[in-house]
């Protein structure tokens, strides 16, 4: 609290108290000379008006500024992933002491429970040497469409605001553009298409869209089949009006995949294996048979 | 669960922190990068943290870290430096521009001040933290507050100042415009 004595020239040394006045921070004795001055000095009491005004025009302008809708499930998405590299950091260095207290040969089992930490952005290796060891567990068909959600989805920064219907319909190109209107009329609300694209992965070429509910991302993953591949020898887990769902744990992942003559399509999220396959078994039947029309 | 406990705790002030961090950097793309790394590094040191306690000052503590951090990769920090006779200036009397600006262009304003009083006139008129508090985040005397404080207001004024005038709403010239 500052305590002034007004005298000669007291407009000027009003002035120098004025923030302080109008935030409170004035000892009464000397709040009681502001107001008797501003009483009678009409150029002060305006300025103390104008700096009011402004303070409340300052802090209406910075809190009226829009924040990214999708920052919470980003910053969410970082929580998790870390918590699992952290949750798996311990869990490694326990399973390591158990290791060494009872016997060499229970180490590979131990480690391959674990799942390794997420490696940087940057670090292409080892993203490489992620993927591998997380879809180790899977079949050589669904490994593929886990590969590219990890690859495409999981390592990578997205923008504040997600790209526009038309810009997405322009990366997918004319062939796979409707399959933007398509997915979202049918996927749960909540999700919102936050990437749809062609991006390439392994020397393969994928039709991707990557989904967000605010906490978790999804991936509906395309690629057309190379010779030999087929889904037939796995187990089936729902038929979706008539199409056969497979479906596959991979450590935290589920892969959901179906397919048609030509194409391998797979649902790849964290939600749960239920959830995912809830989502796969609504995407499937339409997603066939938009995949089944594509020429060429 | 520590991760949903974390989040109850510090989630409901992002919009805050992310507001705070866009005006302190006057780039809502750096402040996306700064504000998920603001809230790893208080997920991190989250074991530290009292339940219970300020957990928006913390957060605030952790913005001002981690822009320190970053500030010479991003700045050519332009310090004005303080000088003691401050306080003693007396401001020229502000136009009431307040009411003639747009938002955009307070924040503009706003944004021309230099770092160091930008941020106590965030902390303090914005975001209403009191001295000790923002002496706290900031972690500098209360003197030091008080003094970037005054000098903050007087720059900010100073550029609205210059802003309404580019606009031919300087002095007297205020009629027809609404903010």
């Amino acid at each position: 609290m500052k305590l002034v004595q007004f005298g000669d020239n007291s407009c000027a040394r009003i002035r120098r108290y004025v923030d302080s006045y109008i935030n409170n921070e004035l000892l009464v004795e000397t709040n009681h000379e502001v107001l008797r001055h501003l009483e009678t000095c009409p150029a002060c009491a305006a300025e103390v008006e104008s700096r009011t005004r402004l303070k409340a025009r300052l802090k209406g302008a910075v809190q009226n500024q829009s924040v990214p809708e999708d920052l919470q499930a980003r910053i969410r998405t970082v929580l998790r992933e870390d918590s699992r590299s952290s949750f798996a950091w311990t869990r490694w260095v326990s399973a390591a002491a158990a290791v060494l207290m009872v016997a060499g040969g229970l180490w590979f089992e131990l480690a391959r429970w674990t799942r390794p930490a997420l490696p940087d952005l940057a670090d292409r290796r080892g993203q490489d040497v992620f993927i591998q060891k997380v879809s180790a567990s899977l079949s050589a068909v669904l490994k593929v469409g886990l590969g590219d959600h990890i690859h495409c989805s999981i390592f990578r920064k997205y923008p504040k605001n997600p790209p526009s219907v038309d810009e997405m319909a322009e990366k997918l190109g004319p062939a796979y553009q409707d399959l933007v209107p398509l997915v979202k009329a049918r996927v749960p609300e909540g999700y919102q298409i936050i990437l749809a694209h062609q991006c390439g992965f392994q020397g393969r070429r994928f039709v991707h869209l990557t989904l967000s509910n605010g906490s978790s991302l999804l991936s509906l993953v395309i690629t057309r089949k190379q010779t030999g591949e087929s889904m037939q020898a796995l187990t089936v887990s729902d038929h979706a009006s008539g199409v056969p769902v497979y479906q596959a744990a991979a450590q935290t992942y589920d892969v959901a995949g179906f397919e048609t003559d030509q194409f391998l399509a797979y649902v790849v999220s964290d939600l749960g294996a239920r959830q995912n396959l809830q989502i796969a078994y609504v995407l499937a039947p339409s997603v066939h048979q938009f995949l089944a029309a594509v020429r060429g | 669960m520590k991760r949903q406990e974390f989040e109850e705790a510090a989630l409901p002030h992002l919009s805050e922190i992310y507001r705070t961090a866009a005006r302190l950097l006057a780039d809502s793309t750096k402040a996306d990068d700064v504000v998920q790394d603001v809230y790893l590094q208080a997920w991190k040191s989250f074991d530290r943290f009292e339940v219970g306690t300020n957990c928006r000052a913390w957060l605030y503590k952790i913005l001002f870290h981690v822009v320190h951090h970053h500030r010479r990769k991003w700045f050519n920090a332009r310090m004005v430096k303080e000088s003691d006779d401050v306080l003693d200036q007396v401001a020229a009397s502000a136009e009431p521009i307040a009411e003639c600006l747009t938002d955009e262009e307070i924040l503009g304003a706003l944004d021309r001040v230099p770092q160091d009083f930008r941020a106590v006139v965030l902390l303090v008129d914005v975001e209403e933290f009191s001295y000790k508090e923002a002496s706290g985040i900031l972690n500098v005397p209360i003197g030091t507050v008080m003094s970037r404080l005054s000098r903050g207001r007087k720059l900010l004024r100073e550029q609205l100042e210059e802003t309404a005038q580019s606009y031919g709403i300087g002095k007297g010239k205020l009629e027809g415009r609404t903010a």
